[in-house]
């Protein structure tokens, strides 16, 4: 069970060993285990504007800086600014009183500036020239250090150059071969020299040389950024000062007085898809178009692993027996026996040590970069702390498939077993009992650990080579949220 | 585009520079001249439905989880580029504690697979923006000011001068005046003491400084109100906004305020290059910006370097400014992505399988990294 503003009463043990609600778990259908966004690798896919929903290449978004072209935020509230359009009238006088619509028209011109809806900050507020077409043409700013820093960048890269030569040259002088016979190119690099010179290229160190030389490191001087005189005896008007997050937004100009915001160009919203990190598995990929919301490939749990809900409980009390509704779900297509379980009693994870063929470890060892250390790095061993037992029947639950033609079906099916309280199409309402730890202290979080076993029938169509195998038992652990334990 | 994608799938990645600050954090690219992003230090946690900062962590654990949230926040909201097989490039601290230079290292290497760290420390990145061949490196950050001789392009780590005199206690000294000014216990929150800060004070000449010590008390600056939500407008009298600061300055036998601090790591470098030191100081971090503060320290340094136990142990009488081409606060950054771009990450980087094997990192205060070859223990620590 998990809301957007509640806390989540039902969360799942992810195979990583983190909590999490089951709407934020995904499953992997090729190792068959239960991925969150912790465990599984996150990819940039696709570049977008989410204000005009453009699609942009990556190589494109690289290349703006990952900013938006025809988009822009507000510089003072980060709102999205947007285009307002005014008649402005030409440099001739016209007459304001007189004249038809027609003669007006030729005379005034529609021209464009930016504008805050929240805020009501302008593009005019800071001396930007209205523009002539809607999109596009705002003036662009260059960072005042960016030729200083040029000047370093070349420098620095000079040198690095140099370094690398140094290097190279005594590695030649370490394995130079030495034949029978000295001869004179050998030892001084004359055949290099004279290949560029007959190329017509400048000879290699040179370049690099005159960038060390021509550099002039930065220089001090006694005089420091003194206060202005009046800051004794100004007023100061807090609007006209930028607070730190509007200075932090453009971390070029950093300006310090309202009136040198610029427009920010918008940044651009990025969808992601998701791998598992053990098989390398997409477990979601995003359809490319932005506007839409859809996936190509969407294996969340959700759609897998039986959902648990709590429907009410007893209020939990330290050593005392109260009861417990919950509601499982089947949102597979496939009938599901569901069993539930004692934490404690789950098989131990076992290492799927496949048959080692030669071609697997002959796999192996060619492809580094599969194998899992990074994994199990990530791997912890989840804290359940529950003080309250769940007493589990022995009997196996049998799930139908979901069938969204049966969701019209009113009658719930009354069972007879004595912990079934009802069904209806696939699912399934359960009266437990909690046990709780007569140590438990009043006031603390009461949390009952469940496991389930269930079936869960593999649909992905197997490799030539693999067994065939689609009937699997799989087992997860969950943790409910019981209120707090009563004194 | 087919051709461009291309170009890229050949060339290195364009390697990114991380310079996690305790306030603020600063992510981009290398070779750019500024960060792509500055963003506070903290992301929002669900479980506990409040933002979390980084560096609140209790358990090595859950400073992993921070890293893994922030590093995703920068990656994926910011900057958005994919973090694996890119290099990296990390600004980190002198007195970075080793549990979070593991941390970092661990989350990078395993959980984005990054290609390679390199691992650079801030002073001599700021060195690196002025080109000089020795500078100090004054920088006053969110926790601590920090004080680095640099001569040519080696710290000089016994002269290492820290002292927590910064942006925190500025923050707390401003929220004292304020009561004081205001008569009530106002419990303002972190940040809009911040924006107090940053709208309205700056810092005094020394002489107005003193007079407000001694007595007669100067005239102050005006006094501004400044408006809360929800709540009645406070003041802020000039005498406030003038003495926010002062705790940067205010001397003790401890000798421990910044302009001691400054002249102390002076004094404990080689003796040849005291003077080169005193005429090519770089003032960074943050908390630099607030006005007239480098004056402030220019003015004290030169009055107290004519004073015992200064006057008789340095024959230094000048003291000489830089200009760093960038803004105060992302001085260290713009090395990192000066010092990346040029060296492209290749000689200087941890690769990922390295680490994978020894799990490692080099760290100048162990003893593994700082013996020399010749030293008679060294054949023990390479066993």
């Amino acid at each position: 069970m998990a809301y957007l503003t509640q806390p989540d009463y039902v969360k799942y043990v992810c195979s990583c060993g983190q909590l999490k609600p089951i709407t934020s778990l995904y499953f992997c259908r090729h190792c068959l285990k239960i991925r969150c966004g912790f465990c599984i690798c996150h990819e940039v896919d696709s570049h977008h504007c989410a204000n005009c929903l453009e699609n942009m290449p990556s190589s494109e978004a690289r290349l703006k800086k990952n900013r938006c072209s025809s988009c822009f935020d507000c510089p003072s509230c980060f709102h999205t600014l947007s285009t307002r359009a005014t008649m402005a009238a030409q440099r001739q006088a016209q007459d304001p009183a007189g004249g038809d619509a027609k003669v007006e028209n030729k005379q005034t011109k529609k021209m464009y500036y930016l504008s805050c809806f929240n805020c009501r900050w302008t593009s005019r507020d800071v001396g930007i020239p209205d523009q002539s077409v809607a999109s596009g043409g705002w003036p662009e700013r260059t960072n005042p250090f960016l030729s200083r820093y040029n000047q370093l960048l070349d420098y620095y890269k000079a040198i690095a150059q140099q370094e690398k030569q140094e290097k190279l040259e005594r590695e030649r002088k370490k394995f130079a071969i030495r034949g029978k016979y000295i001869t004179l190119t050998d030892k001084t690099g004359l055949t290099g020299a004279m290949a560029r010179n007959i190329a017509g290229l400048p000879t290699s160190e040179s370049g690099s040389s005159a960038a060390i030389a021509s550099f002039t490191p930065s220089q001090a001087s006694a005089e420091v950024d003194e206060l202005p005189d009046d800051v004794y005896t100004k007023d100061v008007n807090l609007k006209q000062i930028t607070s730190m997050s509007q200075r932090l937004a453009s971390p070029e100009w950093q300006p310090s007085s309202v009136s040198r915001l610029h427009p920010l160009a918008k940044l651009l919203s990025i969808k992601r898809s998701q791998r598992c990190r053990v098989c390398d598995h997409n477990l979601t990929k995003p359809e490319y178009n932005p506007g839409s919301i859809k996936f190509k490939i969407e294996l969340l749990a959700y759609y897998h692993v039986p959902e648990v809900k709590i429907i009410s409980y007893e209020t939990v009390k330290p050593g005392e027996k109260s009861a417990l509704l919950l509601k499982l779900t089947n949102p597979t297509g496939h009938e599901m026996q569901i069993q539930l379980m004692q934490p404690e009693d789950l098989p131990p994870v076992e290492e799927r040590e496949e048959p080692k063929s030669i071609e697997k470890s002959l796999e192996k060892s060619l492809n580094l970069e599969k194998d899992t250390s990074s994994y199990r790095a990530i791997e912890r061993v989840a804290e359940l702390g529950s003080s309250s037992r769940v007493t589990a029947p022995e009997a196996t639950l049998t799930l139908a498939q979901r069938d969204d033609a049966a969701e019209y079906d009113d009658d719930a099916q009354q069972d007879t077993s004595d912990f079934i309280l009802w069904r209806k199409s696939n699912k399934l309402a359960l009266r437990l009992e909690v046990t709780t730890d007569a140590a438990a202290t009043p006031g603390a979080p009461a949390r009952a650990a469940l496991a389930l076993q269930y079936s869960y029938r593999n649909t992905v169509p197997p490799a030539p080579a693999a067994p065939q195998q689609a009937h699997h038992t799989l087992y997860t652990t969950l943790l409910l949220d019981l209120g707090v334990v009563s004194g | 585009m087919a051709l461009y994608e291309g170009i890229a799938l050949i060339q290195e990645k364009q390697a990114v520079v991380l310079d996690l600050g305790t306030d603020y954090t600063k992510f981009g690219f290398t070779g750019e001249a500024a960060p792509r992003c500055i963003i506070r230090s903290e992301f929002w946690c669900p479980s506990e439905r409040r933002y979390k900062r980084v560096y609140d962590y209790r358990t090595p654990e859950e400073l992993y989880d921070n890293l893994v949230n922030m590093l995703h926040l920068l990656y994926f909201r910011h900057v958005l580029v994919n973090p694996k097989e890119r290099k990296v490039v990390v600004v980190e601290s002198l007195l970075t504690p080793t549990l979070f230079r593991e941390t970092l290292a661990k989350v990078l290497f395993t959980h984005y697979e990054v290609s390679g760290v390199v691992w650079a420390d801030s002073p001599r990145l700021c060195a690196l923006t002025l080109g000089t061949p020795v500078s100090l490196i004054v920088s006053i950050g969110a926790r601590e000011a920090e004080v680095c001789a640099v001569v040519h392009a080696s710290v000089v780590l016994r002269a290492l001068q820290s002292q927590p005199l910064a942006a925190r206690a500025i923050h707390d000294e401003l929220a004292r005046l304020l009561d004081e000014d205001n008569n009530t216990e106002l419990h303002l929150s972190e940040q809009i003491i911040e924006d107090i800060k940053v709208k309205t004070c700056f810092v005094g000449n020394r002489e107005r400084a003193q007079q407000w010590a001694d007595g007669p008390a100067p005239t102050p600056a005006k006094s501004v109100q400044y408006p809360l939500a929800g709540r009645p407008a406070i003041t802020v009298s000039g005498r406030t906004r003038e003495l926010a600061a002062e705790p940067l300055f205010a001397r003790d036998n401890e000798l421990a305020s910044l302009p001691d601090i400054v002249l102390q790591c002076i004094m404990l470098c080689p003796i040849d290059a005291r003077r080169a030191l005193s005429e090519n100081i770089l003032v960074t971090g943050g908390t630099a910006t607030l006005p007239g503060l480098k004056a402030r320290l220019a003015h004290e340094l030169r009055y107290l370097v004519t004073q015992p136990p200064y006057s008789d142990r340095l024959c230094i009488r000048e003291f000489k400014f830089h200009k760093s081409p960038t803004h105060d606060n992302t001085v260290a950054w713009c090395g990192g992505a000066v010092g990346g771009a040029a060296d492209a990450g290749a000689t200087r980087a941890l690769p990922r399988d390295v680490f994978a094997r020894t799990r490692r990192l080099r760290d100048w205060a162990c003893l593994l990294d700082n013996t020399p070859p010749h030293h008679p223990h060294r054949d023990q620590l390479d066993q």
